[in-house]
């Protein structure tokens, strides 16, 4: 039993993605000149998706563990493609944190009046994927979602975003695209050499069928096509240069939630799937992260946008993430699937402070124009701050508990790598440091910024929401984790057989 | 024989007949005179006739063939149920008309494909006035329909020229309707490429013919030697004369589906052409150019299939399909990146998209039925995503030129401003054409990716990914065009309703059949029983 019953004749996971497609359909017949309904609107669904994420989450068995909430339908049935909709442990923290980035997101978007129409159509068709990729089962599907949520990025950046943003939308779609060439290989692979001729997920863990050979020409292309999605290096170059240019919702979303998509997928479709694959190169895979954390942190160090800095400390972060994935240790898959959560959490908050309500406010970002912020705007500054905490991994906020247990996890199996990566936790310290000092505590550069406007209440109520939920799961993160753990263990276990089977 | 109850099972193509007729001599009885509103008014009346003309042929076909509602033997007799028997006794199914031409569903849905295409086209000609001669060009539509038609359905050689021809004919007409600069040119380009690929073709066929008397030993009086099962009968373990024939038929027919390298006259026939004709040459006319190949290698040449799998020694057409396809994608993707023309664009676009077909093509190098049955579907499947995006694309681009005066992509600037729901209409087919999901032209790739990959045409597969990821760079830029760069006026582009309605119901089926494939595959899959196999 869950916390709450609900009625399985329900299909609540259907309902989630709908609840983004079918405002999105509502708000193209609202008329242009009414944008305030359009917010109003784009907002309530966005709430309406959240509280069903959380009723899930809280509705789900703990007990029974495995895939609850099943939904099966024949959709391509000659050839072996079903809508299959189900969610264990890992894909509920994924759908509350698309529900809290979505919402909070949508509250920071309010600001928004050039061509608002489009603008909130593609929001909610991008989230509309995002969260169809989290709760499906069947590969077809999953990427048909996936898809759905890389394309109105391009658009999202290309007509609201900032500072190069027609070449970062370009790079960001062709990067995301060349990945998901990469990804149907590995799919038609899977498809016709386990002999099943089916693209559900579950029968094709249930029973693989793929013989090692196979798996090894066939994992490196499923797993890297995702890892593109979640700025593994050397793939990473179009997250920084996407998230700049991108609008806040944008950015909160990008970094928040997409990015995750990749980590998400590699740990659902190739680990889970292929994991004689897995064994034999998840050790290069590890190597290759170490690339992303010390260097993705040493270049933030040098960043004068902040924006750039926290893009380029998403590519740091993600890459613990894929270097816990990489681990396949079971606290290490747990490490990664909270960092997943806690990550998007904080980036998310710092995206909003940054992105709405310093850049909207002031016009730039260059630390050495900005300066003084925290007399201005302390409430920003406090945001800053907590998330700054979290990111360089303070007890008592999510991404402790996070860093924490990957690093028990990468230690477990590759200890080497797990000492070169604790070397980015200082230069984290540091670049944070470094940010909030230029930003919030320098003496004020330009005079102008000490009459900004008022901060307003969407701005207010979405930092909060983000920052009591980095805390809360810092005091308790056993909301998370034992959801977590259940969904991880199936996935760890087959992993360490065919690593025992293999010596 | 050809009997009087073979009839009703040519009925769609003698209802062409009668409606091309029609159009025709209606015309006579407008009010002739040179002034704009006179001409204005012929116009739409041959335009009103043919459209309205083609949509219950189309609906008439459909019945006919009995996808959607096949009345049962025993249902009870009365006025409905005798004509929809009599309708449904020509439907799908029954051998061949005098070994000449079948009607089996692979060419009931093809008539679906090309009959549907030449309604929605007439659709995009309500309000695209083409200046003289309204009803001839009408007409000449319709007469082309026809030849795509009996192209469908033609199993033997000399039914497959006298089609071809009569199919092309009224398009060289058509491409250099406009009588200026670049139309003529496209016209006398088209004829010309035409005329020769015919002649290649011809030369093709003779030499069938002649191996195959030389097979009876020069003493046979029959007269089916024409026949592709014929040939097919008497090839046994293929043979170098019947290579050679085999080779110039694709060749010719290489040039009406124009891979490459028989591309060359494309990219300026389309941009010269009236854009609802290049929609309607660039779908119907090469569906039609797919079938007739299908249909050539399968039913007459199956002794020469060979192989396309990596590492195998090739030979055969799979491996001859296999290397068409490879350079069609490469250089028509390629080509298509530095196109500053967006008609010229979609034109390489649709020499790409002519690839990915004959991927299809090579599921034939499987020795398996199944895979060369999933080869059929997803080849008639994709024919007719690719009619539904093209036209789709070709329309909204003409709704544009004609308001904007002009086709370049720089045209397109800010389109999402000046008329939103034309830029989203554009924006889903031009999607759909880079394989988006889950817009139709994805699903169509898809499962062509699939069965290419069955047959063992996986290094081909590969490549046709990677040049797909290249095409995605140009279609991003029309897309960027439309909805990120700044409009040269904020003045609304002007969409008429007939144009619009034809664009809406390609997008409307782009959707539909993108997110239910079923809806189609259901009749598709019956392709399998193809006439002579």
């Amino acid at each position: 039993m869950g916390l709450i019953t609900i009625s399985t004749d329900i299909p609540w996971l259907s309902l989630i993605w709908l609840s983004l497609l079918v405002p999105s359909v509502l708000i193209a017949f609202i008329p242009d000149t009414q944008q305030q309904l359009m917010r109003i609107v784009g907002t309530g669904f966005a709430f309406i998706s959240l509280v069903l994420s959380l009723l899930i989450f809280f509705a789900y068995d703990p007990k029974v563990a495995g895939f609850q909430f099943v939904e099966r339908l024949d959709w391509i049935p000659q050839i072996g493609i079903t809508y299959l909709l189900g969610v264990d442990g890992i894909s509920l923290a994924m759908l509350v944190l698309n529900g809290v980035v979505i919402f909070t997101g949508s509250l920071m978007s309010w600001n928004i009046e050039s061509r608002a129409k489009e603008y909130w159509i593609w929001l909610l068709l991008l989230t509309t994927g995002v969260y169809g990729v989290f709760v499906s089962l069947d590969l077809f599907l999953f990427f048909v979602f996936y898809e759905l949520a890389v394309l109105p990025m391009y658009l999202l950046i290309g007509i609201w975003g900032s500072t190069r943003k027609e070449y970062g939308a370009m790079k960001l779609t062709l990067f995301l695209m060349a990945g998901s060439a990469m990804a149907i290989i590995g799919m038609l692979g899977i498809y016709f050499q386990t002999g099943l001729r089916t693209f559900d997920m579950i029968a094709l863990a249930r029973n693989v069928t793929m013989s090692a050979e196979y798996q090894r020409i066939f994992f490196p292309l499923l797993f890297l096509g995702f890892a593109v999605l979640s700025g593994m290096f050397p793939f990473h170059t179009w997250s920084p240069t996407g998230h700049v240019a991108a609008p806040t919702a944008v950015s909160m979303l990008h970094a928040g939630v997409l990015m995750k998509l990749g980590a998400y997928g590699c740990l659902r479709a190739a680990m889970w799937l292929m994991p004689e694959g897995a064994r034999d190169w998840l050790p290069i895979m590890a190597v290759l992260t170490i690339l992303n954390v010390v260097y993705g942190a040493t270049i933030a160090m040098a960043q004068r946008d902040a924006k750039f800095i926290i893009g380029y400390s998403s590519v740091s972060h993600m890459g613990l993430v894929m270097m816990a994935l990489a681990s396949g240790t079971q606290i290490g898959l747990l490490g990664a699937v909270l960092q997943m959560f806690a990550h998007g959490i904080m980036t998310a908050l710092f995206f909003s402070v940054v992105g709405r309500m310093i850049y909207e406010r002031t016009h730039t970002r260059q630390l050495p124009e900005l300066g003084g912020l925290g007399r201005v705007m302390p409430f920003a500054a406090v945001m800053f701050i907590l998330g700054g905490l979290s990111s360089m991994g303070m007890p008592g906020f999510a991404g402790f508990w996070a860093e924490f247990a990957i690093f028990i996890g990468v230690w477990e199996r590759y200890p080497l790598i797990a000492v070169i990566a604790a070397l980015s936790i200082p230069i984290t310290g540091a670049y944070i440091l470094r940010a909030v000092y230029s930003v919030f505590f320098d003496e004020v550069k330009n005079p102008e910024f000490l009459n900004l406007p008022k901060l307003t209440w969407q701005e207010y109520s979405g930092a909060l929401i983000l920052a009591s939920i980095l805390i809360l799961v810092g005091i308790y993160p056993g909301f998370l984790t034992d959801m977590i753990n259940m969904g991880v263990a199936p996935i760890a276990q087959q992993l360490n057989d065919v690593i025992v089977a293999g010596r | 024989m050809f009997q009087i109850t073979d009839i009703p099972r040519i009925l769609p193509e003698i209802l062409l007949l009668v409606l091309a007729l029609l159009v025709l001599g209606s015309d006579i009885f407008e009010r002739w005179s040179y002034t704009d509103a006179s001409r204005l008014e012929r116009v739409r009346a041959s335009a009103q006739l043919s459209t309205i003309g083609l949509g219950l042929i189309f609906i008439i076909t459909l019945v006919q063939s009995g996808y959607l509602y096949t009345l049962p033997v025993d249902a009870p007799s009365n006025f409905l149920t005798n004509i929809l028997r009599n309708l449904q006794a020509g439907g799908p199914g029954q051998g061949t008309i005098s070994g000449a031409f079948a009607t089996d569903d692979l060419t009931m849905i093809a008539r679906l494909i090309l009959i549907g295409a030449a309604f929605l086209t007439s659709m995009l000609c309500l309000d695209f006035h083409p200046t003289s001669n309204p009803a001839e060009f009408y007409a000449l539509i319709i007469f082309s329909t026809i030849g795509m038609c009996l192209m469908a359905g033609a199993t033997e050689l000399v039914l497959i020229f006298l089609a071809v021809e009569m199919t092309s004919i009224p398009l060289y007409i058509l491409a250099g309707y406009f009588g200026d600069k670049r139309s003529s040119e496209a016209g006398i380009k088209y004829f010309l490429f035409g005329a020769m690929s015919s002649a290649i073709m011809l030369y093709g066929m003779s030499l069938a013919y002649g191996f195959a008397a030389n097979a009876l030993g020069g003493n046979s009086t029959a007269n089916d030697l024409t026949q592709l099962s014929k040939i097919a009968e008497l090839a046994g373990e293929g043979n170098s004369l019947l290579t050679l024939s085999m080779i110039l038929l694709i060749a010719g027919v290489g040039y009406k589906i124009a891979v490459v390298p028989f591309h060359g006259w494309s990219p300026d026939v389309y941009e010269g052409a009236p854009t609802p004709v290049t929609a309607f040459i660039s779908t119907a006319s090469k569906a039609a150019g797919f079938l007739v190949l299908f249909r050539l290698l399968t039913v007459a040449f199956p002794s020469l299939t060979g192989s396309a799998n990596f590492g195998e020694e090739l030979g055969g057409w799979t491996s001859m399909m296999a290397f068409l396809a490879l350079i069609t994608l490469i250089i028509g993707n390629l080509a298509a990146l530095p196109q500053q023309n967006a008609k010229r664009m979609l034109a390489y676009s649709s020499i790409a998209h002519a690839g990915f077909v004959l991927l299809g093509l090579v599921a034939w190098a499987s020795p398996q039925q199944f895979d060369r049955d999933q080869g059929t579907i997803a080849i008639v499947y994709y024919l007719v995503v690719y009619t539904l995006t093209n036209i789709g694309a070709f329309g909204g681009l003409a709704m544009v030129s004609m308001a904007v005066g002009g086709d370049d992509v720089r045209d397109l600037n800010g389109l999402a401003r000046r008329n939103l729901p034309l830029a989203v209409l554009l924006a889903v087919s031009v999607l759909s054409l880079a394989g988006i999901p889950p817009l139709a032209g994805f699903f169509a790739k898809f499962y062509i990716f699939m069965v290419g990959w069955q047959s063992g045409a996986w290094w081909l597969v590969i490549i046709a990914l990677i040049t797909t990821i290249i095409s995605l760079y140009y279609y991003l830029r029309l897309l960027r065009a439309m909805f990120i760069e700044a409009p040269a006026s904020l003045e609304p582009v002007h969409a008429p309703a007939g144009m619009m309605t034809a664009v809406g119901v390609s997008v409307l089926g782009v959707l539909l059949i993108g997110i239910f494939p079923n809806l189609v595959l259901g009749i598709i899959n019956r392709v399998q029983m193809v006439a002579g196999l």
